[in-house]
């Protein structure tokens, strides 16, 4: 095996010093339908080549910025009669294979000898939209898209300084996977963006066609169940990021850009807690956490209650939950289990049946799954409206990907609850908190500013403070800007 | 597999962690027996006048931490004693330290056992924690120093339930006098031993002195810690003297734990439950840094301080550390607190460390500047 990828890093490098010509352009080029070889006569009848990848560039503007202008002119060099401020001079055969392969037209002067490239690229994609990730009442409704360019405009219009850099990164031995590294010189810790080159100059892998794939391959705890980079659509949140001192990067093909470094109480905080008044964001901040735990534990509770602990359970609701229970044949555990198992089964198929069935999946959902399971004797009520506060409260996490390491959670502590009781869950909030607490992203603490203990940044933790006091920029993310106000003097 | 390094170094430890550790170490496992031992309303001055003897402590070991040394850490000690005095200390000091887990460990399984799970058998709680408490100290000393925000954030509320009994209905201020003793017992020494007892545990911070940053005044901050720890011992004392009276006290096991029976709530009943389990999270910390702490010395018995830690060598502690309370809960423990054999040597053994060990080192830094000069 290793003598093999010898053998190919041998001859890739020896392609990389291959000089462009014809020859060895047409024999890279065989076997790709795609491809297109033309000859045309100049009006001073020069012979012109141009080779493209039909697919990959935009072919109404071929004729128009290309062909005609050089058939026509009777200017010396290629490069003269091109408006085209890109274009370049190529000399080995790699170099004209990047160009092909990132949509430019290799046009070839015989009488010169010259090879000169010329960007056409195709930029056929979506248009901007409204995210549907992170969905906000109020505030920019433009997201991003897979058009990396695009997306590098949105945030530079958020953000109109010199200081804003952007490092181009290829990732991905095939897919050659354009990475943009995005930070503000001055502010940035440049710590942050010394690990992120590093670990982008060190990925070592085929294919990416999403930015976890990269996050996956630069997070410092791969068997985590927490992201430890933000993945985010919104050119809004990637700004203000930047803005307070994180690194963002821009990934070709993906709608959604990576910010680091995070902490864990980033995932709970939506963009939408920066419009509304600070007291009611603090109380849906604060919501949104009580809802995190109540997502977690309310039915490992449960189980924990009516296995362990009956006598924990007031009197009058202990009735309800006897007489709810009496007829069912499972155990708490086992009631609640299959109900969770068959509420993520139910949650899965929705998100990949198509939109015309969902109305069934409602009515199979809804009716015969809860009211049957209950009339069948299958699951108690009060289980059916436990599993239904739980997740309804586990749809209140902004991001996605921890909202699905919660069900993970939850099953955890289920089994937790069904041994030891309200120990059980406590051990397992233990472990999780320990574990949070031993996270890094981006070598950075993924539990501060809590722990580590970052006093002033409480202001914006629990509740989101008046934006006039946040003067200060985050104090765990040590930039080298400590305030957001210029000074007046 | 990458290198696994329990006493790495990454960044400095501010004052505010060292008040946080201070106080959740005095305020362990005794806080829920100490109504018990001191019962006279009188012991009320007694909190106070133990709180300021353990500050004059403080004073001393803060004098440790504004040396130069403290920030050594072996080197420092081996400067101070010498390499094969300093190892016997060690090899003295992990008694202690190991009496400690283990004493502590027991007795709070018991008070599980007595009002969580009166069925389950001890061993597998006692398996339990340690596994979550091996788990927690696997991440390093300094995510371990770091975990102490969290513990002390899901336990030091807990006193705060219990302002409620300062007013119960059938109790009046009259319950708290005498404030001085008409009449001194042997029971009076022992009361004011586990009192001096309660407070000991921040000599155990010697054990992460390098970790702390230099420069800074630490003594403000174990002030700050002590002085917590006063007030919470003083509001459990005295709720429990006008909840329970002087009579009915010394007669009730665990009364912090039974008070908090009485706490009502509209929507869960037996609020000591939940209280108990949360006093884990503070409970683990502690164990997490005993067992880090015992690692360490143990590495400096067997000589391997300049080398890298290891897997085996931390398993090897942690299996050391369970085999020695699974047999002493096998075959010697005795259940109850009262006249408990183990709970005495924890007492005196605590008492002893607390009191030795910073006039011990301060002895030590007089002495090597007087020999330097």
């Amino acid at each position: 095996m290793f003598w093999k990828q010898s053998d190919r890093d041998k001859s890739e490098s020896h392609r990389d010093k291959r000089a462009v010509n014809l020859q060895n352009l047409k024999e890279m080029l065989s076997n790709m339908e795609d491809a297109e070889i033309i000859e045309r006569e100049t009006n001073n009848s020069e012979k012109i080549i141009f080779i493209y990848i039909r697919t990959l560039i935009n072919q109404e503007r071929l004729n128009e910025a290309i062909v005609v202008p050089l058939i026509q002119s009777s200017y010396a060099s290629v490069c003269d009669c091109i408006t085209n401020s890109k274009v370049s001079i190529l000399s080995t055969l790699k170099e004209a294979e990047t160009q092909l392969l990132f949509g430019s037209v290799l046009v070839f002067n015989q009488k010169q000898n010259v090879w000169c490239s010329v960007p056409l690229k195709n930029t056929t994609g979506r248009s901007i939209e409204t995210s549907e990730t992170e969905t906000i009442l109020y505030g920019a409704k433009d997201s991003f898209s897979e058009q990396i360019e695009t997306n590098i405009t949105l945030i530079r219009r958020r953000l109109p300084k010199t200081e804003l850099k952007v490092e181009k990164f290829t990732i991905g031995t095939y897919s050659e996977t354009t990475v943009m590294l995005m930070y503000i010189d001055g502010l940035t810790n440049p710590e942050f963006v010394k690990i992120a080159r590093n670990e982008l100059t060190n990925i070592n892998f085929d294919l990416f066609f999403d930015s976890s794939q990269i996050a996956a391959f630069m997070e410092d705890h791969h068997h985590s169940i927490f992201p430890q980079f933000l993945q985010t659509d919104r050119p809004d949140v990637c700004a203000y990021s930047l803005v307070m001192g994180k690194i963002t990067m821009l990934i070709d093909n993906t709608p959604f850009a990576l910010v680091a470094p995070i902490t864990f109480f980033h995932l709970l905080q939506s963009p939408e807690d920066y419009i509304n008044r600070w007291p009611v964001a603090s109380f849906l901040r604060g919501l949104r956490y009580i809802s995190f735990i109540i997502s977690i534990t309310l039915i490992p509770f449960y189980v924990a209650l009516t296995t362990h602990h009956y006598e924990m359970i007031p009197l009058q609701i202990l009735y309800v939950l006897v007489e709810s229970r009496s007829k069912l044949p499972f155990t708490p555990f086992w009631e609640a289990f299959l109900m969770l198992i068959i509420l993520e089964i139910i949650k899965e198929a929705s998100l990949r049946m198509p939109t015309k069935s969902s109305q069934t999946l409602g009515v199979i959902g809804g009716i015969v799954i809860g009211q049957a399971a209950v009339e069948a004797g299958f699951a108690s009520k009060v289980l059916i409206v436990l599993v239904g506060i739980s997740t309804i409260a586990a749809f209140l996490c902004p991001n996605y990907l921890l909202t699905k390491a919660n069900t993970l959670i939850q099953f955890i502590f289920l089994i937790f609850s069904s041994f030891m009781g309200i120990i059980g869950i406590a051990l397992g909030m233990i472990g999780i908190l320990a574990h949070l607490n031993g996270l890094t992203s981006l070598k950075q603490p993924y539990f501060a500013p809590v722990s580590p203990f970052y006093g002033r940044d409480w202001l914006d933790l629990f509740i989101r403070g008046p934006l006039i006091w946040m003067k200060r920029r985050p104090e765990h993310l040590r930039t080298l800007q400590k305030w957001r106000y210029r000074s007046r003097r | 597999m990458a290198p696994f390094s329990l006493f790495n170094k990454t960044s400095d430890i501010n004052g505010f962690y060292a008040m946080l550790i201070v106080n959740r170490l005095q305020i362990l496992y005794f806080i829920l027996i100490l109504p018990m031992y001191l019962v006279h309303p009188y012991m009320i001055l007694g909190i106070v006048i133990i709180g300021i003897f353990s500050q004059i402590n403080l004073i001393l070991f803060s004098k440790w931490f504004t040396s130069n040394f403290s920030g050594q850490g072996y080197s420092a000690f081996v400067q101070l004693f010498g390499e094969r005095k300093f190892r016997f200390f060690v090899l003295f000091g992990l008694i202690p330290m190991l009496l400690k887990i283990i004493v502590l460990t027991l007795n709070y399984v018991e008070a599980i056992h007595q009002f969580i799970f009166p069925s389950m058998n001890m061993l597998w709680l006692v398996l339990a924690i340690l596994l979550i408490s091996f788990y927690v100290s696997s991440k390093g000393m300094e995510n371990t120093i770091h975990f102490v925000v969290i513990a002390f954030l899901f336990s030091f509320w807990v006193i705060l339930c219990f302002i409620p009994f300062f007013f119960p209905p059938f109790a009046s201020l009259s319950d708290l006098y005498p404030l001085i003793p008409t009449s001194w017992s042997m029971n009076s020494w022992k009361s004011l031993l586990f009192l001096w007892s309660s407070f000991s545990g921040p000599e155990y911070l010697i054990c992460i002195s390098p970790w702390f940053k230099r420069g800074q005044t630490i003594f403000k901050y174990l002030t700050y810690g002590n002085l917590v720890s006063v007030v919470e011992f003083l509001i459990s004392f005295i709720s429990s003297l006008l909840f329970f009276g002087s009579n009915y006290l010394s007669k009730t096991n665990y009364p912090i734990v039974t008070m908090a029976r009485y706490l009502q709530s509209p929507i869960i009943e037996r609020i000591d439950m939940i209280l108990l389990s949360l006093h884990m999270f503070h409970f683990v910390f502690i164990i997490s840094f005993l067992i880090l702490s015992f690692y360490g010395g143990i590495r400096i018995v067997f000589k391997r301080v300049h080398k890298q830690t290891t897997r085996i060598g931390f398993l090897a502690c942690c299996a050391v550390i369970f085999t020695s309370i699974a047999v002493v809960n096998q075959w010697f423990w005795e259940p109850g607190i009262k006249d408990n054999l183990w709970l005495s040597l924890e007492i005196w053994s605590s008492s002893v460390t607390f009191l030795l060990v910073p006039a011990l080192l301060l002895a030590a830094i007089k002495l090597k500047g007087r020999s330097l000069e």
